[in-house]
């Protein structure tokens, strides 16, 4: 019966059996971090990999989590600086820049929540104000109230897409097999939404043209933000569908804030 | 009674007991016609640490060691004549205070006090608003809490439509701001107290609080906007050199900024509800 076993093409897998570990060094160069870890099975490249691990910066901030409600485990997530902070912002705008190459070792999600913020009062603020200029230009007897539910609509909207489109296309490239990070994809999407920080600015003047011109722009930079970096994040597979999805999702974006709050 | 030989307790329960102790003690001593002296004003209180501060030693260290002076600084004095455990001698005017029995007014008034105090040392000019540690040692939510609850019902009193979203969303911006604010802190490393930094971002609301009075009473808009930049600078001012010795000197515009966006949101706030 145990020649019987013993004849099974399997001694490769086995990971934490001293006489194994010759052959994992010959594939260590592929998997260095993992073949230390007793628990990656099997030690091979079989096709699993921990999420992230192709960017190694991932494993160190994988290491540091001590659970769901310590600070300290977010805190590799906030490691950067006003220079830095400063510098990805420009970056975003001119979607030349490689910005995947930016935040490679040092995703921030500094960046992303208080961009989103920031557009939800700036949502909420501006498009009252833009709406009350429209109101008093071309209908000036009606009454304009401070309509406070935009706070709302802004929250929901700006938090709900910064939040929800990462994940989705998280999930939708680890199921075409590429590796993806997941804090990287919120990173990258929520400084794609800091061009409309000024052109909702600009969007006050109560002119429809200019309106329409501003908001057209501002959706085609950032479209093309995203779209770049994908891109280049995904380097190779040709998954042009999910590019150009969400290029139109991030023009669906920007033709939405025009539409709601800048009436 | 100590119970120093098992697991040493902690201060604030060590307290608690011998204020029950007392209490006791004090109904069989003294009968039910005794009036207890009111208390003076509390001391430094336990500060919940989330993280050590390196330049406020003066916070945190001395709580342990002001058990030991003769004022009754914390709720417990000890009792002269029965089992002393921690050493705190009375200030020798009579019985202990106690503030389970002592009359509601009392308790009233010393809040308000600590409440007024914290609001000079935070919004005013004060010789010791550069250091941290000392403008707001005795930190209390009472005052917070407040203006908070006041700036909400102003606005809300000033709204013309939908007067209980406006409050709705005062209240959820301010309150979920400090908290935010806080967390901001101290994700990019910064070392503040979770509850201190929450009471000094509610005591900064004050000017603004005046700022929304006054434009409930006014109605022109250029003056409410001179009134609004005013106490938001004002504001800003207050809570400026807090925040940004919490962190270190490259990241302090990012932690100032959330600040003055979450003030710059009320002012507008202010100036939109009419």
């Amino acid at each position: 019966m145990e020649e019987g076993y013993t004849s099974l093409p399997t001694s490769h897998l086995l990971g934490s059996v001293p006489a194994a570990v010759a052959e994992e060094s010959t594939k260590g160069a592929a998997s260095e971090s993992s073949s230390a870890n007793l628990q990656i099975f099997p030690p091979a490249n079989g096709g699993y990999q921990a999420p992230g691990s192709p960017y190694g910066g991932d494993d160190q901030a994988a290491n540091s989590w001590r659970g769901v409600c310590s600070i300290s485990s977010y805190t590799p997530y906030f490691n950067v600086d006003t220079d830095i902070v400063v510098g990805r912002f420009i970056s975003s705008v001119y979607p030349m820049n490689d910005f995947t190459g930016k935040i490679d070792v040092n995703p921030d999600l500094y960046g992303p929540i208080w961009i989103s913020t920031t557009l939800v009062f700036m949502l909420a603020a501006l498009g009252n104000c833009a709406t009350y200029l429209m109101r008093k230009r071309n209908e000036p007897d009606t009454m304009w109230t401070f309509d406070v539910t935009y706070v709302n609509w802004a929250a929901c909207i700006i938090y709900g897409y910064a939040l929800a489109v990462p994940v989705a296309f998280y999930f939708l490239l680890r199921y075409f097999g590429c590796n993806a990070s997941l804090i990287r994809l919120w990173c990258m999407w929520g400084y794609s939404l800091f061009i409309f920080v000024p052109s909702s600015l600009l969007l006050i003047a109560p002119v429809e043209i200019f309106r329409w011109i501003i908001i057209i722009l501002a959706g085609a930079a950032s479209s093309w933000f995203v779209a770049l970096n994908l891109k280049s994040y995904i380097e190779g597979s040709d998954l042009m569908v999910l590019i150009v999805s969400a290029l139109l999702l991030q023009f669906v974006l920007a033709l939405f804030i025009k539409i709601f709050f800048f009436v | 009674m100590s119970y120093g030989g098992a697991a040493p307790l902690h201060q604030s329960s060590q307290s608690d007991i011998d204020e029950i102790e007392n209490l006791i003690n004090d109904s069989v001593r003294f009968g039910p016609a005794t009036i207890l002296p009111a208390r003076p004003p509390s001391s430094p209180r336990a500060s919940i640490p989330v993280s050590s501060s390196p330049f406020v030693p003066s916070a945190l260290h001395p709580l342990p060691s002001s058990n030991k002076k003769p004022l009754p600084h914390f709720a417990v004095p000890s009792f002269s004549a029965g089992p002393s455990p921690q050493g705190i001698a009375t200030d020798g005017l009579g019985p202990p205070t106690n503030t389970l029995t002592e009359p509601i007014w009392d308790t009233v008034k010393r809040d308000l006090t600590r409440i007024a105090t914290n609001l000079r040392l935070v919004v005013f000019p004060n010789p010791n608003r550069e250091d941290p540690g000392k403008a707001l040692r005795d930190w209390d939510l009472w005052g917070p809490f407040f203006f908070i609850v006041f700036l909400g019902l102003v606005l809300s009193w000033s709204a013309s439509v939908k007067k209980s979203e406006v409050f709705a969303v005062a209240f959820a911006v301010l309150a979920a701001g400090a908290i935010i604010l806080t967390l901001n802190v101290l994700l990019l490393g910064g070392h503040i107290i979770f509850f201190q930094s929450l009471s000094l971002l509610g005591y900064c609301l004050f000017p603004l609080d005046i700022g929304a009075l006054i434009c409930l009473l006014g109605s022109n808009v250029i003056i409410k906007m001179m009134v609004v930049l005013v106490t938001f600078s004002w504001s800003s001012w207050a809570a400026y050199p807090f925040m940004s010795t919490a962190v270190s000197s490259r990241r302090k515009a990012l932690a100032l900024y959330p600040v003055f966006l979450m003030y710059i949101s009320i002012g507008c706030l202010i100036i939109a509800v009419d």
